[in-house]
């Protein structure tokens, strides 16, 4: 490395800064001089774009939630980026968060996002290793299936929305068709009637959107235990249920981690299936805190309060995954 | 380099060619078009049928020599995306801008008044009453944009259903429309036989709600906009509202479905005997024997049942820029699309024939085209008759209004579906508005 930088740290040698940027250029080569200078350099336009793109949207999301958001009042201060003013508003502290924390309709949504998000966890797991489970296994067609596997995950949830909506509509959906035709229902079923089902059809849907995903990495982790190991097992005489709690499992255990945390942030912050099949109702009876959240910001445009509710979830997904961290990688890790 | 050929041209024919235009140029001989530097223009819609605005702003552009530029924003975001690039100094010229948020803007002073404009007087003289109050500003004092189309509630029935049940026409009042619907339902022909509008979005429950109680004689909200809940008439409309689901007569679906047009589908399933709805995006549902059972003119509207059968109506609309340095153009822009800058109703006759949605302009009913259109999937002389009786609030000029328009709508799906009584229903609507306004 030293030597391939050799020309190029003589070429900086030889312009030194003349005038009154001299000094600065000067310095500026010399540190560019340095493995540490150069190593600077090479990461610096990276480290912008993720500054620009990452970092500076959270710091000002966060400020969002603490101040006073008008959009259209233009009498506050501003930042002026590249010509365009970035409003800054009023700072209100932790305000907006003590209005979300005191309104019953946040902690109704927030008692039917833990719902939602244990349901849509323990399911998506659960399935989406049984289905690993069965495509690690050698059977005709396993290309074909794995490739299909995909297709869920692979659609836009809008469009995963509305497919499920015509499948289960009262109107005119296949899956009442299909209960009728078989003779186990005698009139065509409301799937979204009541709150309690209509929670557990945007589970069941989402499960079906995501459970892929955990079969795709389930399968990466299952491809990386050596078959030594369930060799050693079965010479033990161990059967199916022995090899998976005892070998499969605590294998398992960086890419459980893995599944669990996604699949908690992505449930928690579940916004489009709502729009599209329920609306957050009927009543509230959908309405979650991403959904709240959602509305607050662009119904009644509070944007303050809108980013403080979505700001909790951020804080919830933070805290669950040190727990997860804990539970189950900490373990493992020791091991 | 020299001999090749240039884009199938030679640099000799290339010069002979700009010599000819710069003197076409010169001598007037090319188009008013290229001659005339029209200064350029920014539209911006929410995304809805975008090739066919794009090909009038087209038309519009060719013919009145200007340079229009539109673009589409998603809908869910699309007036605090505007607001925003309003604050960062983007000036667009002419906006979509729905009911509830236009005095906001006004009163912030993105948009401005049209009144100083000239042939403003002739536009306001051509309209509905009910339609130009709500284009006014909350004062009273200004109108401040022109209507994009207006949208009010109708009642429509399906006919082959109530014949097959016996019945020539829809009972004449809501009483007889019930026992219509529950003989309906008793003799297996439908199993939910009524469809109100009581899906949860802006153009569902709460106009459905506002709509049955103008139709009773009752304003949900007075003249200085506070909400008047604590009528025998409100009381009404919510009990029947509760028997109407008590009874089955009304499926559950309702609670959520996301648009009215999906409740209008459902209405054309042929499912439904009875679905009251605004009137707007009927045209090709209603007649499109692909999309609908009821293609044909199977379903009929009929004056919405009722001591006044007034409904509540709304116009959303197009506003001008209050910083804009094209107003010349933004103003004929404006007329164009809001108005009848073209003498034919070029762009309000794109929209009733493609998609069957109404404008306050009582003259447009009159258009031969128009009507013809209309006859497809409606009694023209009863929509007329029911726009007449269009009835408008001024409570959704006042900023809490949006998230009273939200929040009341779990309170009504909560009443009718017995989890809360008419009193308490009427009570935590009563809360909502002293805890907002």
């Amino acid at each position: 490395m030293a030597d391939l930088l050799e020309p190029m740290k003589r070429d900086v040698r030889a312009q030194p800064g003349t005038g009154r940027n001299g000094g600065l250029i000067r310095r500026f080569s010399l540190y560019a001089n340095t493995q540490a200078g150069f190593a600077t350099l090479l990461i610096l336009p990276a480290l912008t774009v993720i500054f620009a793109v990452v970092f500076f949207p959270l710091v000002y999301s966060i400020w969002l939630s603490l101040a006073e958001v008008d959009l259209l009042d233009t009498s506050g201060p501003t930042l002026n980026l590249f010509g365009f003013n970035l409003p800054l508003y009023k700072f209100i502290g932790f305000g907006n968060y003590r209005d979300i924390v005191g309104d019953p309709l946040y902690w109704g949504a927030l008692g039917r996002t833990v719902f939602f998000v244990a349901a849509f966890v323990v399911e998506a797991t659960v399935i989406g290793l049984a289905m690993a489970l069965i495509l690690n296994s050698e059977f005709f067609g396993r290309p074909i299936l794995r490739a299909a596997l995909l297709i869920p995950w692979s659609m836009s949830r809008v469009v995963v929305g509305l497919l499920w909506l015509g499948m289960l509509s009262a109107d005119f959906g296949a899956l009442n068709a299909i209960l009728s035709r078989l003779g186990l229902i005698d009139h065509y079923i409301s799937f979204f009637q009541n709150g309690f089902s209509a929670l557990n059809v945007l589970v069941l849907v989402y499960v079906w959107n995501q459970a892929p995903f955990a079969t795709v990495l389930f399968l990466a982790g299952l491809q990386s235990i050596p078959k030594d190991l369930y060799a050693a097992a079965e010479v033990d005489g161990a059967g199916f249920w022995r090899k998976l709690w005892h070998v499969t499992l605590p294998s398992l255990r960086p890419m459980m981690f893995l599944v669990l945390v996604l699949s908690t942030v992505n449930g928690f912050l579940m916004l489009d299936l709502i729009f599209v099949m329920t609306f957050g109702g009927p009543g509230n009876d959908t309405t979650t805190v991403s959904w709240l959240g959602y509305v607050t910001a662009f119904n009644f445009f509070q944007f303050g309060p809108g980013t403080a509710i979505l700001f909790t979830l951020t804080l919830i997904c933070v805290v669950l995954t040190v727990v997860y961290q804990r539970l189950i990688l900490a373990k493992f890790q020791a091991e | 380099m020299s001999g090749k050929r240039i884009s199938g041209t030679t640099r000799r024919a290339f010069m002979r060619n700009a010599g000819l235009v710069s003197l076409a140029a010169a001598t007037g001989g090319l188009s008013a078009r290229f001659a005339r530097a029209a200064t350029p223009i920014s539209l911006v819609g929410w995304t809805f049928r975008p090739d066919m605005v794009q090909a009038y702003i087209d038309f519009f552009n060719e013919k009145y020599g200007e340079a229009v530029d539109y673009s589409t924003l998603p809908w869910p975001t699309f007036h605090p995306t505007l607001e925003q690039r309003a604050f960062a100094g983007d000036i667009v010229d002419v906006m979509y801008c729905t009911h509830n948020n236009r005095q906001r803007w006004f009163e912030r002073g993105m948009i401005r008044s049209l009144e100083d404009l000239p042939g403003f007087d002739e536009i306001k003289s051509a309209m509905l009453p009910a339609s130009l109050s709500s284009l006014t500003s909350k004062d009273g004092a200004h109108v401040i944009a022109l209507p994009y189309y207006s949208a009010y509630y109708i009642m429509m029935y399906n006919d082959p259903m109530l014949k097959k049940a016996g019945f020539d026409k829809p009972g004449a009042g809501w009483d007889e429309i019930i026992e219509q619907c529950v003989k309906l339902k008793t003799d297996g022909i439908s199993e939910y036989p009524m469809l109100p509008n009581w899906n949860p979005t802006q153009t569902g429950t709460n106009p459905q709600f506002l709509s049955d109680c103008f139709a009773e004689g009752a304003a949900l909200f007075d003249d200085a906009n506070k909400l008047q809940a604590d009528q025998d008439a409100v009381a009404h409309v919510m009990e029947r509202w509760q028997k109407m689901y008590e009874l089955g007569l009304v499926t559950p679906e309702i609670f959520t479905q996301a648009s009215s047009t999906d409740t209008h589908r459902m209405m054309f399933t042929g499912k439904y005997a009875f679905h009251s709805n605004h009137c707007n995006y009927l045209q090709d549902t209603a007649t499109d024997a692909a999309q609908s059972q009821l293609a044909g003119k199977k379903a009929r509207i009929t004056p919405y049942p009722g001591k006044t059968g007034d409904t509540y109506a709304w116009t959303d609309s197009y506003v001008m820029n209050a910083k804009t340095a094209a107003l010349e153009s933004a103003w004929k822009l404006l007329q164009f699309l809001g108005a009848n800058l073209n003498g034919d109703w070029y762009v309000q006759k794109e929209w009733a024939i493609s998609s069957g949605v109404q404008n306050p302009y009582p003259a447009f009913y009159e258009d031969p085209a128009v009507i013809a259109s209309t006859e497809e999937w409606v009694d023209p002389a009863i929509l007329k008759e029911q726009a007449g009786k269009g009835k408008v609030i001024n409570a959704f000029k006042e900023t809490w209004y949006p998230e009273y328009d939200t929040k009341v709508v779990p309170i009504m799906h909560d009443m009718i579906r017995k989890k809360s009584s008419v009193p308490e229903a009427i009570k935590a609507m009563t809360d909502l508005y002293q805890s907002l306004a």
